[in-house]
């Protein structure tokens, strides 16, 4: 047994979550979501096992490499999903978001990303690291499932506009109100993580609280975005439609501030 | 001057602002910034120009775009302060004075008859709210009783909180960009060097490397004392992600690295005929030292730490690491040079020497030391306290504005032939389902309650 095993038996129960989930979807049947919902806590869990193993292994944050950040992220992303099913029992965004999940693990798994611990340099070595990275993530995997709920609320919109209602209990209005609250909860969390805690953190390790680092650049971006969205939708009332294409270019920009700027552009970040 | 004001208070103007910094940064990351223009001529040609003179090139610097930030703290000042003087009085002076059909008008409202005075209903209705942590205002009049009961009232401030934050932060960056400094001071060991602009000066006692045990750095420290008239005041051990602060300046880790230009140096001569014969001298970079054989001075013109060739098949140094250290070694015998050549640290038998005159004599590069001195980053900026109480306050409103939500309940108690009847409306900034079962709650145990 070690960490890989672990990530592995992670990766597929993930796989069995979704597979269920879809049972669910294509067969209407609430038990396989029940099942879905079980075999994912499973994961956690044992996710949670591979991480912790990690940690001690290496001896540093299980998020210093893009494959530990991407591995993170997959297990902030179900632990946001798990609190959010909780407590608004939206079974339908289950199989997408496990979709989304079995995504960032498969990348996380790929070739492309080298898994041996690596010694932190000597910027990285501070308890900064966990509290920027793990909030942040955290912060970003309620985003994705904002994403989600809104491009279900575009599909469940047009559907309800020409008739075709299917009955399933989550109606475009429901979603329009998840997808807010998600953003309600990601916001503050991203706030803090990514640019109060990074602001700190640079203070203390380049002696410069901004430097205008495409990093930093991209996440106040990010922020700029779902500003818009929090002002257009509680100021001047939008719902619906238009919140939904904020909320997706707001998640859009969050996606290239982790992944684009460091592969598209040179960037102090560039930890990978 | 009123339409002005009237411009800046506008949502719109905050959205509009809002598009346009988004759009700005973002082409500030797709531009490279701050770099020479030979890079920018071959990059972008004959546009380079424009760029440049657009201030395209050091956008986030550029009067545009700090005129834009500054437009937009005016809209954010403005329109905070335009929708709090009246929430202030909302919530400092509220009417006391409900108009029955507006009570039932609100979508969560209850209304019943009990038989109770009105003094104890009032009571009753004061316990029950009370104990929901309820803060109840009174208000008699013309037989009725008005009361208005309210909790969380802080979250209605959530958003101008957030804004207040908001504000700090960017007036400690304008704090920043105008007063801030910072340079890099090098310091070897033992060394005291006077601060930029300080009363006091900084001492070097002690700087290590530290490494993994694959050989990559873990970790610089650096032992500086901080030196009043003198007098240490202070010691601290600086590494990188932990800085010295005093008196407002802050010192950083930030490189390190030798003193190459003064190396103190070790040469062994052996001689190829007998083995047993060893010779060790010491000696600084241009300094001749006569050997004891053969009437023999050497000297040494170079010291390279990191020896390499260059295209032009020039002498130079990689890097200021000592991975291939080698020194040019001249030997003279009665006022005539006999013989000259580099010679290698780490490979002995690699040396290229051209002589003159045939000695019995091979010389070894044994040892090279430097001081090491240290890359510390010194800075004062005192526009970052305004930027942590901003971040402290922007939480607080965040937290405020998205958790934190204000609920009030509206009564009328009135007496209606010896029965109390009781009006009750209830309003919730957000999370309304939690809120509703909460009223209901109340209603219920006020029915049920003697």
């Amino acid at each position: 047994m070690n960490e890989s095993t672990l990530i592995l038996i992670t990766f597929i129960l993930y796989i069995l979550a979704a597979f269920f989930y879809f049972i669910f979807l294509f067969a209407k049947r609430e038990k396989s979501a029940n099942t879905g919902f079980r075999i994912a806590c499973l994961g956690l869990l044992i996710h949670t096992l591979a991480l912790i193993w990690r940690t001690i292994e290496s001896g540093h944050a299980p998020f210093t490499n893009m494959y530990e950040s991407l591995s993170f992220l997959a297990w902030a992303s179900i632990l946001a999903y798990v609190i959010i099913e909780g407590k608004y029992k939206i079974r339908k965004a289950g199989p997408y978001f496990m979709l989304i999940v079995i995504g960032i693990m498969a990348l996380a798994s790929s070739p492309l990303m080298p898994k041996e611990a690596t010694p932190l340099v000597p910027a990285l070595q501070s308890y900064w690291l966990w509290l920027h990275v793990s909030v942040t993530l955290l912060g970003e995997a309620f985003f994705a499932f904002a994403f989600i709920t809104s491009i279900l609320y575009l599909i469940a919109d047009s559907r309800e506009k020409k008739g075709i209602d299917k009955g399933s209990g989550l109606t475009s209005e429901k979603l329009d109100s998840i997808s807010y609250r998600c953003v309600a909860v990601g916001f503050p969390l991203f706030t803090l993580g990514g640019l109060v805690f990074g602001m700190v953190w640079a203070y203390k390790a380049w002696g410069t609280y901004w430097s205008w680092d495409p990093k930093e650049t991209w996440s106040l971006i990010t922020w700029f975005v779902f500003a818009l969205y929090l002002h257009t939708r509680i100021v001047l009332g939008w719902k619906g439609r238009r919140s939904a294409y904020i909320v997706i270019l707001g998640f859009l920009a969050a996606l290239f501030t982790y992944f684009g700027v460091n592969y598209l552009l040179a960037s102090l970040h560039s930890y990978t | 001057m009123k339409s002005l004001i009237r411009f800046f208070s506008s949502v719109k103007l905050a959205i509009v602002l809002i598009i346009i910094i988004t759009l700005a940064s973002i082409l500030g990351t797709l531009i490279p910034q701050q770099r020479s223009i030979a890079e920018y001529t071959a990059r972008y040609g004959q546009f380079s120009n424009i760029l440049i003179r657009l201030e395209m090139t050091n956008l986030y610097h550029s009067l545009w775009y700090i005129g834009l930030l500054f437009f937009f703290s005016l809209n954010i000042l403005i329109c905070t302060l335009n929708r709090l003087s009246p929430k202030l009085r909302r919530v400092l002076r509220p009417k006391l004075e409900f108009e029955k059909k507006n009570l039932l008008a609100v979508k969560i409202n209850n209304r019943f008859k009990k038989s109770w005075s009105m003094d104890s209903s009032e009571e009753g209705v004061k316990k029950e709210l009370s104990s929901r942590h309820y803060r109840i205002k009174v208000n008699k009049k013309d037989g009725k009783t008005y009361l208005l009961a309210r909790k969380k009232t802080l979250g209605l401030f959530g958003s101008d909180i957030v804004h207040l934050g908001l504000l700090a932060i960017l007036l400690g960056a304008i704090f920043s960009g105008i007063s801030s400094f910072r340079t890099n001071i090098n310091i070897s060991e033992g060394q005291i060097v006077p601060v930029l602009n300080a009363d006091f000066k900084l001492k070097l006692n002690k700087f290590e490397t530290e490494y993994w045990p694959n050989g990559s750095v873990k970790d610089w420290k650096s032992t500086l004392s901080v030196l009043e008239n003198d007098n240490p005041i202070l010691t601290k051990t600086v590494e990188v992600n932990h800085p010295l602060s005093y008196k407002g300046f802050v010192f950083y880790q930030s490189s390190y690295g030798w003193d190459w230009e003064n190396p103190t140096l070790e040469i062994r001569a052996i001689k190829n005929t007998d083995p047993s014969f060893t010779e060790i001298m010491k000696l600084r970079l241009g300094e001749k030292i006569k050997m004891e054989e053969g009437n023999i001075e050497i000297s040494v013109l170079h010291f390279v730490p990191d020896f390499i060739l260059n295209e032009k098949n020039e002498v130079a140094t990689r890097s200021l690491e000592p991975n291939n250290p080698a020194v040019f070694l001249e030997g003279w015998q009665d006022g005539e040079k006999i013989f000259s050549g580099w010679i290698f640290a780490k490979y002995p038998d690699f040396a290229r020497m051209h002589s003159n005159v045939e000695t019995d004599l091979k010389f070894e590069l044994k040892g090279y030391e430097a001081a090491q001195y240290s890359g510390i980053q010194m800075s004062k900026d005192p526009g970052v306290n305004y930027i942590w109480a901003g971040c402290v306050i922007l939480m607080l409103g965040l937290c405020l504005a998205f958790f934190w939500f204000s609920r009030e309940i509206k009564i009328i108690l009135e007496d209606d032939q010896g029965k109390a009847e009781i009006i009750a409306s209830g309003l919730a900034a957000k999370s309304k389902e939690a809120f509703q079962s909460e009223f209901e709650g109340i209603f219920t145990s006020l029915r049920r309650s003697k």
